[in-house]
């Protein structure tokens, strides 16, 4: 038993910060391909980011903030620009806000880590790596998530606390996940050039950790259909699709204590056909479908299962008229509620 | 860290005496001080910064966008208290807060003190924290103030004096202690057979204080601590002792009061609160019964409260105890409830409510000291040696305007502590908050909280405005 506010918290700070470090990951991958792409002669800056932007479902707010592009717009957009509520930046410092409203429920190595990263960001030393090294300040931005990650498995108390902020990361990995399949889909497809369709399937998996883990079960060629296998259905790799909706649906179960393959909540029976889905059906579903339609789909049945679980925990049964879509979280705060916290203490 | 330099000034200085040698029960930090290199020193100190500011010890700074937070600047030098005078303070303390309750419980009930002539009605019912609709209204143990913060301070000849009692919410006991931690930390050496008493048991005592009012027979209370949020300038210290008396920190909206009584929102469903150790003032805590617009509060809460099915810590309508007028008859509060001197002594006041002393001090603002009644923070104040003219204007037609609402001491030199100013020692003003628990017994955590006014010559020791602080050793013998 925890407070619902609290287990929201440890929700969303995993979340973000899982959100960011995703991101970060995208980031630091698209800019590569740049380059590839400048050195293949073919495509602009803007032209290679605007599938970047629809997977991300970022491209409407980036136009109206920046209605003429210039090189870097983009990536300052996905990276410090704090009117973009996704913007990673925006994640990094909504986490460290939920971290300080459970401060007292998390390690202190924890909050150490986090609030590291908050500062590193925008520190002189930050803006500088990020000015002369971009590969390496988005590598230490996803080495902090997953050093948090660690932290978290190596501190934390195996309490319902922990099992909110397995299931706010898991969700969240499994959404950016099936985000980056989209990126790839979102291109057009150019005839006779296979050699730059691997390359850019290549880097779908570095974005995700996940070219080792190909090659075990694929060997080196890079195909379309290995890829989805890998990335959507794969029981074993940890960033797959399937692998964190069977986690989510475990740790569902945990906190309720009803027997898997059941459920007692709308949240563990979204999740539960969710894994069923995924667990029977493969690559030829997907191709027959579409890739795009797919994803799709299935990134509207991981917002419900999210929506699911704040109805479920959070809100008392009088309160579920309230629908929150991506980014716009329930915390932020009203001017005069901020300014009535900050009354002044003796 | 050279002290060879260091001279004391025309006041009072806690580390030497009028012909500048080293008081003796500040000889053995000073010996081990003096051993350690400038360079040495200001390493450690930098490497403190960063730690507190890694740890998130900080405050946030209001009126500022970015919602900044800083370090609560922290210097090295501890302060020493020797055992004979921490004793006396410790007494002073003790009869104060007992007063003060007995104060409490008589205005909120029989209101002798006032039938009896002692403090005039307008001096109670004038206080804008004096809360009417509680006459009558019984709280757990009848105490009122359950956590006390008393700022002294020390003037030409060493006396302490009280300089404000805080009986609504009083904070800084966070900082004693991560102060303390930070010293261990970084100086360990400076400890070895100084003698130090620890301050380390505050949490515990605290949580014994609130359990001591649980209303239900119950062994295992719920007790929470209610903050108003991350955005509040001492969310760290509620998170802080939250976390060290292992209880909950809850927000306003965590809480619903149910047919009087006050449950939490859990993923499991409700479950009652029985004391609520509140951070936030009487006017945010119930919209139904004080500010209409509070969302911070919980409806229905003080009807819980008046039910007595939910205590509250400390309880509504202290303000009237700690208002700034009210302190003026503190004195009179100690002979009449407790038939004592008071052991304490504390600063003249002047009422601008009297006729004749409001004539005083529309004379005399150049050099006075003049403080709103009830606002803290070191906000709402003029130091009229140090004031402009249109200041000292804008306070004169404050005072003609709402007499009640302020008061005027003479202003206390009061004592200045060597301070790591610049790699190098500097005195600076200082005052100390020792902090008062009243529950099963009254207990006076050692020491307290040692404000330092890091600006040259500053009286204002306020976070807010400037300050930093030192950790305070009260030695055992």
């Amino acid at each position: 038993m925890m407070l619902s506010r609290v287990a929201d918290h440890q929700y969303w700070m995993a979340r973000q910060m899982e959100r960011a470090e995703n991101l970060a990951r995208l980031v630091r991958v698209s800019e590569e391909m740049l380059l590839d792409d400048e050195t293949l002669g073919r495509g602009t800056a803007q032209e290679y980011w605007t599938p970047v932007l629809g997977a991300t479902a970022m491209e409407a707010p980036f136009r109206t903030l920046y209605p003429e592009p210039k090189c870097g717009d983009a990536a300052r957009f996905l990276t410090l620009d704090l009117r973009n509520p996704d913007s990673i930046l925006a994640c990094i410092r909504q986490a460290r806000e939920n971290a300080r409203s459970v401060r007292d429920k998390i390690s202190d190595e924890m909050w150490a880590e986090i609030n590291a990263l908050n500062m590193f960001v925008t520190s002189a030393e930050g803006l500088e790596l990020l000015e002369r090294f971009p590969q390496a300040y988005y590598e230490k931005i996803i080495s902090s998530s997953m050093l948090f990650d660690g932290i978290t498995d190596a501190t934390l108390t195996r309490d319902e606390g922990w099992n909110f902020l397995q299931l706010g990361r898991l969700l969240e990995r499994a959404d950016m996940t099936s985000r980056f399949l989209d990126i790839r889909s979102q291109t057009q497809p150019i005839a006779g050039e296979s050699a730059l369709e691997s390359l850019q399937w290549g880097a779908v998996l570095r974005a995700c950790s996940a070219h080792a883990g190909y090659r075990r079960v694929h060997g080196g060629e890079i195909s379309v259909e290995g890829v989805v296998d890998l990335l959507l259905f794969s029981n074993e790799f940890p960033r797959s699709v399937r692998h964190c909706i069977r986690r989510a649906d475990e740790v569902l179960h945990d906190i309720s204590g009803t027997p898997t393959g059941r459920y007692s909540n709308t949240c563990e029976k979204i999740t539960g056909a969710l894994l069923a889905k995924l667990s029977f059906a493969g690559p030829p579903e997907v191709m027959a479908r579409g890739l795009h339609a797919y994803i799709d789909e299935l990134q509207l049945q991981l917002n419900s299962a999210g929506q699911a679980v704040f109805e479920s925990y959070v809100l008392l049964p009088g309160e579920i008229d309230r629908h929150f879509p991506r980014g716009t979280r329930p915390d932020s705060l009203s001017d005069w509620h901020r300014e009535q916290q900050q009354q002044q203490q003796q | 860290m050279i002290l060879t330099d260091y001279r004391g000034a025309n006041l009072f200085d806690e580390l030497v005496d009028s012909t500048g040698k080293i008081r003796p029960y500040y000889r053995n930090v000073a010996d081990k001080l003096s051993g350690l290199g400038n360079e040495e020193l200001s390493q450690k100190l930098r490497s403190l910064e960063l730690l507190f500011l890694k740890q998130g010890i900080t405050f946030t700074v209001y009126g500022d966008d970015k919602g900044t937070e800083r370090v609560f600047p922290f210097d090295p030098f501890p302060r020493v208290i020797p055992a004979a005078e921490w004793e006396q303070i410790e007494a002073g303390l003790v009869q104060r807060i007992t007063a003060l309750n007995l104060f409490l419980y008589d205005v909120y009930h029989e209101q002798r003190i006032i039938k009896d002539g002692i403090i005039p009605p307008e001096v109670v019912f004038g206080a804008s924290h004096y809360r009417p609709e509680f006459v009558g209204v019984s709280v757990p143990k009848d105490a009122y103030i359950h956590v006390c913060g008393t700022d002294l301070i020390r003037d030409q000849d060493g006396r302490y004096l009280v300089l404000e009692d805080n009986g609504r919410c009083p904070s800084g006991v966070s900082y004693v202690l991560e102060n303390r931690a930070a010293m261990k930390r970084v100086f360990p050496q400076l400890f070895s057979a100084s003698g130090v008493r620890p301050v380390d048991t505050y949490p515990a005592d605290l949580l014994a204080t609130l359990r001591h009012v649980a209303p239900r027979e119950n062994p295992n209370p719920n007790v929470v601590l209610l903050t108003p949020g991350v955005h509040n300038s001492a969310y760290f210290e509620h998170s802080f002792l939250a976390r060290q008396m292992s209880i909950e920190i809850v927000e306003g909206r965590d809480l619903i009061a149910l047919d009087g009584f006050v449950y939490m929102r859990t993923t499991r469903g409700l479950r009652q609160v029985d004391v609520i150790y509140r951070r936030i003032d009487d006017d945010f805590l119930d919209p139904q019964v004080f500010r209409k617009d509070s969302c911070l509060g919980v409806p229905g809460l003080v009807d819980a409260v008046r039910r007595g099915n939910v205590a509250l810590a400390n309880a509504i309508g202290t303000g009237v105890a700690d208002d700034k007028v009210t302190y003026a008859f503190v004195p009179d509060m100690i002979r009449y409830y407790l038939c004592q001197e008071p052991i304490l002594d504390q600063v003249p006041t002047y009422l601008a409510w009297r006729d004749s002393d409001k004539k005083y001090i529309l004379e005399n603002l150049p050099k006075l000291v003049v403080k709103a009644a009830n606002e803290s923070g070191g906000y709402g104040m003029l130091i009229g040696p140090a004031a402009t003219a249109a200041q000292i204007e804008e306070f004169r037609q404050k005072v003609t305007a709402h007499p009640r609402n302020y008061i005027a001491q003479p202003v206390v030199n009061f004592s200045q502590h060597p301070t790591l100013v610049d790699g190098g020692l500097e005195g600076r003003h200082v005052d100390l908050r020792p902090f008062v628990l009243w529950g099963d017994s009254i207990k006076v955590l050692p020491g307290g909280l040692t404000r330092v006014a890091l600006k040259r010559g500053s009286l204002v020791v306020n976070s807010s405005q400037g300050g930093g602080s030192k950790d305070t050793w009260v030695l055992a013998a």
